[in-house]
């Protein structure tokens, strides 16, 4: 990482930048698996979902069942849908904002852990909209959206809204130093 | 623009702007600020979509349409599947009536089909909430689906049920409204749910419907009115 000068924008780190990509690409990738292999997948959560019937609640009438297994696997759908979407965006996010902390933070230790928490807090939390759809099977909508939020959704949120937060501030302080 | 030589790890461009960059912290920062993991919508199944495909060509008086898509469709394959519980003849006069033309005896014989769903729904859920080994919270949700799916089957013939007996509507949604108030969440400082109060008015729900469904399995005569109670 270059020390920042004023005139230009500066690069993030090569590893940000590779991190961003990837995450893009499991995008992509995770998108194309999700229309090729849509009924696979579909079929699979339902198995695993009539397999463990106390799990989802299923009362062993079609009736209400159907509605039951139709809701989990429109969210289990919705989950890989939420990953792609999201995986594709933040990976944009990481190199936009890891862009400006790179250019506007002086300070390096400031700066290189502000550009770390973007990226790994991009990186991670489309990660939880996967685990999320590949727990729902086993553990049911509410559950596993909760295992989710705590272990990932939470988290790496947090890091990424906080390093955002900070980075505001920082721009918010050049701002103000550059009027006075 | 550049402004003489540029840095190895530096693109060269105007430095960034504090609106610019201000623009993208703050939209980058409001979606993540909640995750959000979609909404359901819960869509109709095979029967329910073959009934409003049947009606709205009887309402249409498309009577061929309306018998090729009751012949192929779901909705007879349901009711030769509940034949047990249902009037005697009540596949075989709906097609006659099909075959016939005749909206209003199609209309009434299908509203005698989903009243027998829906009782049937509401004394399995009945027998369900009953046992005894299923906690509490298993026994409210239970129910909850339970008349999540009796709603399902009856809301599509209760304009039909109250045109020919509104009593027999209103008591049904009464009642279904007093099972409602049982299986809602328990809000900060109100009763939990109660899944044994359910009962009662699951078991009305299913009394009303098989006497609307005793009532009903006889065609009235072109010369008699439909019984009104308002």
């Amino acid at each position: 990482m270059t020390e920042p000068d004023s005139s230009t924008w500066g690069v993030p780190p090569r590893w940000v930048l590779l991190i961003a990509v990837l995450s893009i690409v499991a995008a992509e990738v995770g998108g194309g698996a999700m229309g090729r292999f849509k009924i696979e997948l579909t079929r699979w959560a339902r198995d695993r979902m009539l397999a463990q019937p106390s799990v989802h609640g299923l009362v062993g009438v079609r009736d209400v069942d159907e509605r039951i297994l139709d809701e989990a696997l429109v969210k289990f759908d919705a989950g890989l849908r939420l990953f792609h979407m999201h995986a594709e965006g933040m990976g944009l996010v990481i190199v936009a904002t890891s862009m400006i902390a790179v250019t506007v933070i002086q300070h390096t230790a400031a700066r290189r852990a502000i550009v770390t928490l973007l990226t790994v807090g991009g990186a991670g939390y489309p990660v939880g909209y996967l685990a999320w759809s590949a727990l729902i099977p086993t553990y049911g909508v509410e559950r596993s959206k909760t295992i989710a939020e705590w272990f990932v959704w939470v988290p790496f949120g947090t890091a990424t809204i906080v390093a955002l937060w900070c980075l505001a501030g920082f721009v918010a302080v050049r701002t103000i130093k550059s009027k006075s | 623009m550049t402004r003489g030589r540029a840095e190895p790890a530096r693109i060269c461009l105007r430095p960034p702007s504090v609106l610019a960059v201000l623009t993208v912290l703050v939209t980058t920062i409001s979606p993540a600020a909640a995750h959000h993991v979609g909404s359901y919508v819960p869509r109709d199944n095979a029967v329910t979509t073959n009934f409003k495909q049947v009606k709205f060509s009887v309402q249409a008086q498309k009577y061929d349409v309306a018998l090729r898509l009751f012949e192929a469709g779901p909705l007879r394959a349901e009711m030769r599947a509940h034949a047990a519980t249902l009037p005697p003849d009540l596949e075989d006069g709906t097609r006659a009536a099909l075959a016939a033309g005749d909206g209003r005896e199609v209309e009434r014989r299908l509203m005698i089909f989903f009243a027998a769903l829906s009782r049937d729904l509401a004394l399995e859920a009945d027998r369900q909430i009953a046992r005894p080994e299923a906690s509490a919270e298993a026994r409210v949700a239970t129910g909850r689906k339970f008349l999540e799916a009796i709603w399902r089957y009856y809301n599509l013939v209760d304009f039909a049920v109250a045109t020919r007996d509104n009593k027999t509507s209103v008591a049904v949604r009464l009642a279904f409204d007093e099972a409602e108030g049982y299986v809602k969440p328990a809000n900060a400082g109100a009763a939990p749910a109660d899944p044994a109060g359910l009962r009662k008015p699951l078991q009305r729900i299913a009394d009303v419907l098989s006497t609307l469904i005793d009532s009903s399995s006889t065609p009235p005569s072109s010369s008699t009115p439909p019984r009104r109670n308002s």
